[in-house]
């Protein structure tokens, strides 16, 4: 059985309380281009309606719809006529299935784990830097690392990620 | 203030030849710009930013921060990028007590967020000097029916991106129009490539993509254009992959507008690296005279 | 020194304004109507019929038309509008500016012979530019006054100093080029302010399709294509092919309550759709309709069970969810991309027509005519009414009503109209 959780709700609405406008008109739904792809089984209407109903199991857990589907292309965002800030809330609700330790799609740890590694979600490789050279393209410097790493620590980003693999 | 380069990752590590046509195009009409050293991933809008909101303001404010260092502002080759580091500016410009946050964070590598420099996508600034770009064409692409992918991350959200109609894009035609070139109507033109949904599920973003091929094709195009690499990597690198698994011919040359703009004002194919596109761009370079 | 007149001027000559005119002329008060156009009757008048009822719109208005051009205590004013205001309540000064007609009141008769050997074809503003005009025209078959209006930004004697058929041709000798723009001046003792709305332009939302897209009308230019005096002659054809539509949707709710667009409700909409689905059922029976709405609206007496005949009687399917998106196949026939919430499906659907319901919109020249009057507009640009007394501006003597302070439907209007009606004779009654 689905619970409702009245903090879970409160934590995605934060302090801009855009969701709280929603009308549930399914504007979003129709102008998203994921939704038309796979009939509304990913629908964007249904994940703000579950966060306005704080369903936090069924968004976390089930991730039902799979909010990791949105492409990001903003059109919701763009054409809500409430200015519901659908993104915005998506995000919210990977920050915490990430920090859940729930799965949630390999690429986007990959890319983390890249980030922290080399500065870079695509790193300097050696025929790249050769090809660079071909075309006459001058040197990229890259971040300090250690520099990088000092800061990602302050915001615990490997640690939010290592959580998940401790629950594995 | 004059502008230093933000690279990105996909487009040094990827797709240098796309760099080498921006960097050419800019000398060509004359905008300086410079390079900024140590950047590190913007963060990607449409994955690592998504894990932690914190981290991801964190890791814009620091490239934000290299750019008030060096006095410059962004001139960014990417929209994933240009949305990812406008967005970081929006928020803490307008949310003191973020910014404070994050400014905490940061001291423990010696910055400090201002908020004294702007960003804007390459295309924005090559809009701006349309009237240049037109005096310097020396073979217009006459006849040349080019399908132009605004894409999402140059467009919206519009009230971050604070730039091009959300819905209605205009600059990306009136850039391929200032060039002597055919910006075709098609009916999914706003629509998004599907590029960043491959990182969750590969056979939707093939979809996507299809349904806009499939869109340029009915509308007659010869070519695609776009300004971002993600968007870039899906057209020339997956049209084989849709055929493969559906059938189709698609067989669309892609090219960057920085790319198209050179061509136009003479500037050699040699310099721009044409043959390292997945999809032969020759039969294009024919029509230009 | 201040007399109290007895007169009331009324700007604006559509349903409202034609209606508070009536009252306020039977009552024994002269009556200054002020029409921008040649020939009152307003947006009722391009309406084919009208809900509840069902009722031929123009049947209903006709009448006090003509009412209102005979009526002995109303003076018209068309092609007029208004330039000043000065003076107070009971002793208004107000300056119209009267655009020359070209055409002599008293002698054209209405016979048409000009319009026929007119030369030029212009886009007909009163079909939603459906049809093709001539350059002397009236604005549509029942207009009244029932005279020619020559339009001088596209006749040839005006544009290329040639021509002049028409003058040849009148048998009435109407025809004055010599007409000239003037300027009156009228002494009122109150002003009714009754100008009604424009239609939002759904091209602002591209995702729509409309203007890209030949089979995706407005809802005010399907009322012309299936209006029996409209450029169809009442036989419903699609724009693109004029083939007879089968399948019609109709689409709720286009930049109303939409916080980018008109925040606020259009209030019609939801009854208008309904009555347009029904009038194009009896056109032809074979013809199925689908309303995408976001809540259905049917707050007026009876309005709930026309909504329910629409589903038994005439087949209409109403379904939940706004749509955002409408792509067009190689046939022209708009693609419906839209949840059905319902079921949480978003699926796409091919109609033959489709028509979008856009939101009603303040005037575009409202905020210069408030100025003019020193009254107040809205946070929608609509004129400022008092809350609790709605015919009430914000100056005293002057009086709204109908859509000019908020959307309203016709027979809310005509109530409207009476009240502010009341009002303005209270002053002017008063010693």
């Amino acid at each position: 059985m689905q619970m409702v959780d009245f903090e879970f709700r409160k934590e995605l609405i934060k302090d801009d309380f855009s969701l709280n406008y929603c009308y549930q008109c399914g504007t979003c739904s129709s102008s998203c281009p994921v939704a038309f792809i796979t009939n509304g089984e990913y629908n964007p209407r249904k994940i703000i309606e579950q966060s306005l109903l704080g369903l936090k199991d069924l968004l976390l857990k089930d991730q039902k719809p799979n909010v990791w589907l949105c492409c990001t292309c903003q059109m919701c965002v763009e054409e809500c006529p409430q200015n519901v800030f659908l993104t915005e809330i998506f995000e919210r609700i990977k920050n915490k299935i990430v920090l859940l330790g729930e799965p949630y799609p390999e690429t986007f740890k990959m890319q983390a784990k890249s980030i922290i590694e080399n500065g870079l979600a695509i790193p300097l490789t050696q025929p790249i830097i050769r090809r660079r050279d071909q075309l006459g393209l001058p040197n990229v410097e890259s971040a300090d690392i250690s520099e990088l790493k000092k800061l990602l620590d302050a915001t615990d980003f490997e640690k939010k990620i290592k959580i998940l693999e401790e629950s594995k | 203030m004059s502008y230093n380069y933000f690279l990105g990752c996909v487009i040094p590590g990827r797709l240098p030849f796309l760099e080498a046509s921006a960097r050419r195009t800019f000398e060509k009409i004359g905008i300086k710009v410079g390079d900024q050293a140590k950047c590190s991933c913007c963060p990607d809008p449409t994955g690592a930013a998504q894990l932690d909101h914190e981290t991801f303001l964190a890791l814009g404010a620091r490239n934000l921060c290299l750019f008030e260092e060096s006095n410059n502002n962004i001139l960014s080759l990417c929209s994933g990028c240009t949305e990812s580091l406008k967005m970081v500016k929006h928020i803490l410009d307008n949310d003191d007590e973020k910014k404070n946050e994050i400014n905490l964070k940061l001291k423990v590598i010696g910055k400090t967020y201002k908020g004294d420099i702007y960003i804007k996508h390459f295309a924005e600034v090559l809009h701006e000097n349309m009237e240049k770009i037109k005096e310097k064409v020396e073979k217009p692409l006459k006849d040349l029916k080019v399908a132009g992918h605004p894409g999402c991350h140059y467009l919206r959200p519009s009230e971050i991106i604070n730039w091009d109609d959300p819905l209605n894009p205009k600059t990306l035609d009136e850039l391929i129009e200032a060039i002597g070139a055919d910006p075709i109507e098609y009916d999914m033109k706003n629509d998004c490539c599907g590029n960043p949904v491959e990182k969750s599920d590969k056979e939707i973003s093939l979809s996507m993509l299809e349904s806009k091929l499939k869109s340029m094709k009915e509308a007659g195009a010869d070519c695609i254009v776009c300004v971002c690499p993600a968007c870039y990597q899906q057209f020339d690198f997956n049209q084989r992959e849709i055929n493969k698994n559906k059938n189709t011919d698609y067989n669309f040359p892609v090219f960057y507008i920085t790319e198209l703009i050179a061509l136009a004002l003479g500037i050699k194919t040699e310099d721009l690296g044409l043959n390292f596109h997945r999809i032969k761009v020759n039969e294009i370079l024919q029509k230009i005279p | 020194m201040s007399k109290n007149l007895k007169r009331v001027m009324v700007i604006g000559g559509g349903i409202a304004g034609i209606q508070a005119s009536l009252d306020l002329a039977e009552r024994g008060i002269k009556v200054e109507l002020i029409e921008k156009n040649a020939c009152i009757g307003g947006r009722m008048a391009q309406l084919d019929k009208t809900f509840p009822t069902n009722d031929c719109s123009i049947c209903i208005l006709a009448p006090k038309l003509a009412e209102c051009s005979r009526h002995p205590n109303i003076t018209l004013h068309t092609l007029s509008e208004v330039k000043n205001l000065s003076g107070q309540p009971r002793n208004f000064n107000v300056k119209i500016f009267k655009k020359a007609r070209y055409v002599k009141e008293d002698e054209c008769i209405n016979c048409g012979l000009c319009i026929e050997k007119c030369p030029m074809r212009v886009d007909d503003e009163f079909d939603m530019k459906l049809r093709k005009r001539r350059a002397i025209y009236i604005d549509y078959v029942q207009g009244v006054p029932s005279i020619m209006r020559i339009d001088r930004k596209n006749c040839l004697l005006f544009t290329k100093d040639a021509c002049r058929i028409c003058e040849k041709v009148c048998e009435r000798e109407a025809i004055d080029f010599d007409q000239k723009d003037e300027e009156l001046e009228l002494n009122v003792g109150s002003i009714i302010v009754a100008t009604g709305y424009d239609i939002f332009d759904p091209k602002t939302l591209g995702s729509l399709g409309y203007g890209r897209y030949p089979n995706v009308v407005t809802a005010l230019e399907f009322e012309r294509l299936i209006c029996a005096s409209g450029p169809l002659d009442g036989h419903l054809k699609r724009p693109s092919d004029k083939n007879d539509p089968k399948k019609l949707a109709f689409i709720n709710c286009v930049g109303s309550r939409d916080i980018k667009n008109n925040p606020y409700c259009s209030s019609c909409c939801c009854m208008y759709t309904t009555k347009e689905a029904m009038i194009a059922y009896e056109h032809d029976n074979e013809i199925d309709t689908s309303i995408f709405y976001i809540d259905l609206r049917a707050a007026g007496k009876g309005f709930r069970e026309y909504i329910q005949r629409g589903c038994d009687d005439y087949a209409i399917k109403y379904i939940k969810g706004k749509v955002a998106k409408i792509l067009e196949d190689d046939q022209k026939n708009p693609l419906i991309v839209y949840e059905d919430i319902t079921t949480s499906q978003v699926k796409q659907l091919k109609f033959d027509l489709v028509i979008l319901a856009t939101s009603m919109i303040p005037k575009k020249d409202a905020g210069n005519l408030a100025k003019i009057l020193g009254i107040k507009i809205n946070d929608f640009n609509f004129f400022k009414a008092n809350s609790y007394q709605p015919q009430i501006s914000s100056k005293e003597g002057i009086f709204l009503c109908g859509a000019c302070r908020e959307p309203m439907d016709i027979p809310s209007s005509v109530v409207d109209a009476s009240g502010a009606a009341a009002k303005a004779a209270e002053i002017v009654m008063r010693g």
